[in-house]
């Protein structure tokens, strides 16, 4: 019963919002979706518990019946599901707290809406967890489609904002419509959506087959969690208010792609081609990213970068067959990346949404202490140094890479480097060096208040702890969630403990020490920035060449194809057809229809003339008519008769 | 005993209607033009019993009582229709009555 | 042989009669005509047998309807018929060949009729119980829904004579002002 309040409860608070947002007040909605998510979080950790060793399985009700297959809606609490509900309803929770504190300049402004958008984005995430089927899946998947959208839009007077929504859609829409494809598949060949019966039968399947629906349910996977072919949407998306973006890239969205490929993942197991695609993208994007996140100078496009490369990280690890490594991952990262963004915001909120560049801020360290420890928390968890939460996920990750191949495990390695660095990067220069601020905003700039500073307390606090437990975490969850056991990698940490040493160690030489000036060395080296921070051209051509050139070839259409050769057949058609009916109208309608049509009314008119002599009005004669046209008819009846 | 012939009967009736009808067209005051009707009407009710009594029938004679009647009645509504003309336009023959004329 | 002579002698007192409405020309008299007409004719149905319907012949028309007429007649100034031009003889002259025609076509119909029909089967019936319980009976059963009808058409009749020959010009008056 507890399941049915944890998936429950957000949708209330967004229906109990939606309709008396008005009369509760933005404060008011902000405090209720907050509690709302708490409840949640409250409910989740009870079910969590009764359903981590022996899982829950609630039928809810028969929603549509096809063929001989009923389907329910239904909602599936085992280990895998019920932690990442805790971890996603937690994360949220702080978030939406944290948020009230973010919005509060915008409050007056229906701002309910806002929080309304956020209690729909938990429940589509949690029907995306919970669900027993597909189709509930696909439900939540279209859902958090949706509250992204808005989300991301909804400073909805900026063009850029609007922009990256329809951009987020879009990239989601194809991801989304490989998703549905790979559903429809997988129904074909199993003949049923419960993910418990799918399970049962994959091995009566035709792996051949089964490759095709899981390489479509993945292209799902790279739409919404922004991997490589679909990504430019979400750098873009940070045009909305940080609490979406480290909702989006914490708990709610991104994370789907890689939870739906964990959910799924004995479907996925059995088809090693699928397997075999999913670490080439994922490693792809992770280098991407990183060389993306190592040159750009948007305070929060550079964490959604680390994002994409961190998702890259999981789902190599989904690919190369670490399960449990990559959901560690995934829940380590979101606390991490939720920390890394809630002091982004702070700062940004600290700058009242003026200031996004990192290399117009710099030497906040003094003035925001709080956020100061929460960012380095993050970065630290982020680089995967050793006490902190990230460094066990990461290190896991990367020795499961070095099993399944030596390159891969290279790449991992100068992957976890740049990491290393852009993170630091980014903390040196916002909170280090000099107080370059005070030539872009006049005003002062100081701590953000508690609402949001308590957030960000709790979330360091979560990662730190999580980090010196880290191994014995590590340990329980992933035997909770049936992954491989696996030792630490003596080697391969202290190797990946030394390139995020390094990669620190060069930030700071470079961004605070100042040992090179590193506007010059951007002067020089501008080709293979540009190339970085444009992602190696994705967008551009994305933009340019598919947009842009579907813009130009409808152009050109229409100025050739419309315009010369469908608009002049027109108009020769409707010219000659003009002359032809002038013609027409000149000879046949004037010189004979017309004379036809005026002679027989003038011979009506005559023939009116005699013969309304015959109506006399005299009652006699109209008898005397009468008597005669009985007698002439009735002699032809008997004529007729006699000859019959 | 020997009976009368249908067709005298016929006959008779066929004279009646005949006059009936000439009387309909010659007469010009309205009130014996609906005399020549009921002549007419009642030729019809000749032909008609004596059609019955030829075949030995009753249904012929129903037929000429609803006759009866409804002649009654149309002597009734017509004699009506006829006094109002004659309150109306002051007339009771049928040359000065021809709204009709084209 | 005497029926048939009863019946000339009725028939020849009806065509004359006849001839005497369409050519008379004083109302009166053309009244006193329909009136021997209608008296002959219900002496043919006395000689064809048909006592109820002669005795409702006499009943209604040579009555009742003879009355109707005298009274309009009475009610009604006739100047007009003191004029000489009783009739349009112009019409009444084409109306003869056209009758002619009609009678000859009606001779055809008749003697078709007459060689097609036939012969009585329920006269012996007719003759044992009376003519007048057999056609009474016969209305009552097969065709009581017709003479309820023709009750109502009666009733129509009367009401719409009445509403008829009312005198509105008092009504008129008030509309028009």
């Amino acid at each position: 019963m507890e399941g049915l309040f944890v998936i429950l409860t957000p949708l209330i608070a967004f229906l109990i919002i939606l309709a008396f947002g008005r009369k509760i007040g933005d404060l008011g909605s902000g405090i209720l979706a907050s509690v709302a998510a708490g409840l949640t979080t409250i409910f989740s950790l009870v079910v969590t518990l009764k359903a981590i060793h022996n899982p829950i399985h609630i039928k809810l009700y028969n929603f549509l019946p096809i063929d001989n297959y009923t389907l329910q809606i239904g909602f599936y609490f085992d280990s895998l599901s019920s932690i990442m509900t805790l971890v996603v309803t937690f994360v949220a929770t702080l978030i939406f707290i944290y948020s009230i504190g973010y919005m509060k300049d915008e409050f007056g402004t229906w701002t309910f809406k806002f929080y309304a958008y956020l209690s729909l984005f938990l429940f589509a995430m949690l029907l995306i967890v919970l669900s027993d089927n597909l189709l509930g899946i696909f439900f939540g998947w279209e859902g958090v489609g949706l509250a992204s959208y808005l989300l991301i839009g909804y400073y909805h007077k900026q063009k850029k904002a609007t922009n990256a929504s329809f951009e987020a859609f879009v990239m989601n829409r194809i991801g989304d419509w490989l998703f549905i494809f790979g559903i429809i598949y997988t129904f074909y060949l199993f003949g049923t959506l419960d993910i418990v019966d799918i399970f049962a039968k994959v091995e009566s399947v035709d792996k051949y087959a089964l490759g095709i629906a899981t390489m479509l349910l993945f292209g799902g996977a790279v739409g919404k969690s922004g991997q490589f072919p679909l990504h430019t949407w979400l750098p873009n998306a940070m045009a909305g208010p940080t609490p979406v973006s480290a909702l989006l890239h914490a708990a709610t969205m991104v994370a789907a792609g890689v939870y739906m490929v964990a959910r799924l993942y004995p479907v996925f197991e059995a088809t090693p081609q699928t397997l075999k695609l999913i670490v080439v993208i994922g490693a792809v994007t992770m280098t991407m990213a990183a060389l993306a996140g190592a040159v750009h100078s948007d305070i929060k496009k550079i964490i959604a970068f680390s994002t994409m490369s961190q998702l890259g990280y999981m789902f190599v690890a989904l690919g190369v067959g670490d399960e449990g490594g990559a959901m560690f991952h995934l829940t380590t990262h979101a606390f991490f990346k939720a920390l890394l963004f809630l002091s982004a915001g702070a700062v940004i909120t600290a700058f009242h949404h003026h200031l996004y560049d990192i290399f117009k801020m710099g030497g906040l360290k003094k003035y925001m202490p709080v956020s100061y420890v929460a960012f380095m928390i993050g970065a630290l968890s982020l680089a995967g140094v050793v006490p902190f939460s990230g460094f066990w996920s990461k290190d896991r990750i990367i020795a499961s890479m070095y099993e399944w191949s030596g390159v891969l495990g290279v790449i991992g390695t100068i992957v976890a480097f740049i990491t290393a660095y852009y993170s630091f990067r980014e903390g040196f220069l916002v909170f280090h060096g000099q107080e370059r601020w005070r030539e872009h905003y006049g005003k002062e700039v100081k701590e953000v208040e508690g609402v949001m500073t308590v957030p960000m307390g709790l979330l360091g606090f979560v990662t730190v702890l999580s980090g010196i437990f880290g191994l014995w975490l590590e340990h329980w969850y992933v035997g909770v969630i049936g992954g491989e056991e696996k030792g630490i990698h003596l080697s391969v940490a202290v190797v990946s403990l030394g390139v995020a040493v390094l990669g620190i160690w060069l930030a700071y030489a470079v961004y605070v020490k100042e040992v090179i000036d590193y506007r010059k060395a951007y002067g020089a080296l501008k080709a293979i920035h540009t190339t970085f921070k444009e992602q190696f051209f994705t967008e551009k051509l994305y933009h340019n060449i598919l947009a842009g050139g579907y813009m130009q070839a409808s152009r050109y259409s229409f100025k050739f194809i419309d315009r010369g050769i469908i608009d002049g057949f027109i108009n020769a058609l409707y010219k000659n057809f003009f002359s032809f009916v002038r013609f027409l109208w000149k000879n046949l309608d004037i010189k004979i229809i017309d004379l036809i049509i005026h002679e027989s009314v003038l011979t009506a008119f005559r023939v009116g003339k005699i013969s309304r002599q015959l109506q006399t009005g005299l009652l006699n004669h109209y008898i005397l008519f009468l008597t005669i046209g009985v007698v002439v008819i009735l002699g032809i009846m008997l004529y007729i008769l006699d000859r019959l | 005993m020997k009976t009368i012939p249908l067709e005298a009967f016929l006959v008779v009736s066929m004279i009646l209607f005949g006059l009936g009808v000439i009387g309909i067209i010659a007469r010009r005051n309205l009130v014996t033009v609906l005399m020549s009707l009921e002549l007419a009407l009642n030729a019809v009710n000749i032909a008609l019993v004596g059609a019955d009594h030829h075949l030995g029938l009753a249904e012929g004679q129903i037929f000429a009582l609803f006759i009866i009647a409804l002649a009654a009645t149309e002597a009734a509504v017509g004699l009506g229709i006829i006094i109002a003309i004659f309150r109306l336009k002051k007339v009771e023959s049928t040359d000065e009555i021809s709204e009709l004329r084209g | 042989m005497g029926k048939l002579i009863i019946f000339g002698f009725f028939s020849l007192m009806a065509i004359l009669s006849g001839i005497g409405i369409i050519t008379l020309k004083n109302p009166v008299y053309v009244v006193v005509a329909l009136l021997s007409s209608l008296i002959a004719v219900a002496g043919i149905f006395f000689t064809a047998g048909a006592e109820l319907v002669g005795a409702l012949q006499l009943l209604i028309y040579a009555v009742a309807i003879a009355i109707f007429y005298i009274i309009v007649i009475s009610a009604v100034p006739w100047q007009k018929a003191k004029k000489s031009e009783t009739h349009h003889r112009f019409e009444g002259l084409i109306s003869l060949p056209v009758v002619l025609l009609l009678y000859i076509e009606m001779i055809v119909v008749f003697l078709l009729g007459v060689k097609a029909s036939p012969k009585g089967e329920i006269a012996k019936f007719i003759e044992k119980i009376g003519n007048a319980e057999v056609v009474g009976a016969i209305l009552f059963s097969k065709y009581f829904l017709a003479f309820e009808v023709v009750s109502l058409v009666l009733l129509v009749g009367m009401i719409g004579a009445v509403l008829i020959g009312r005198k509105e010009s008092q009504t008129y008056e008030d509309d028009t002002t």
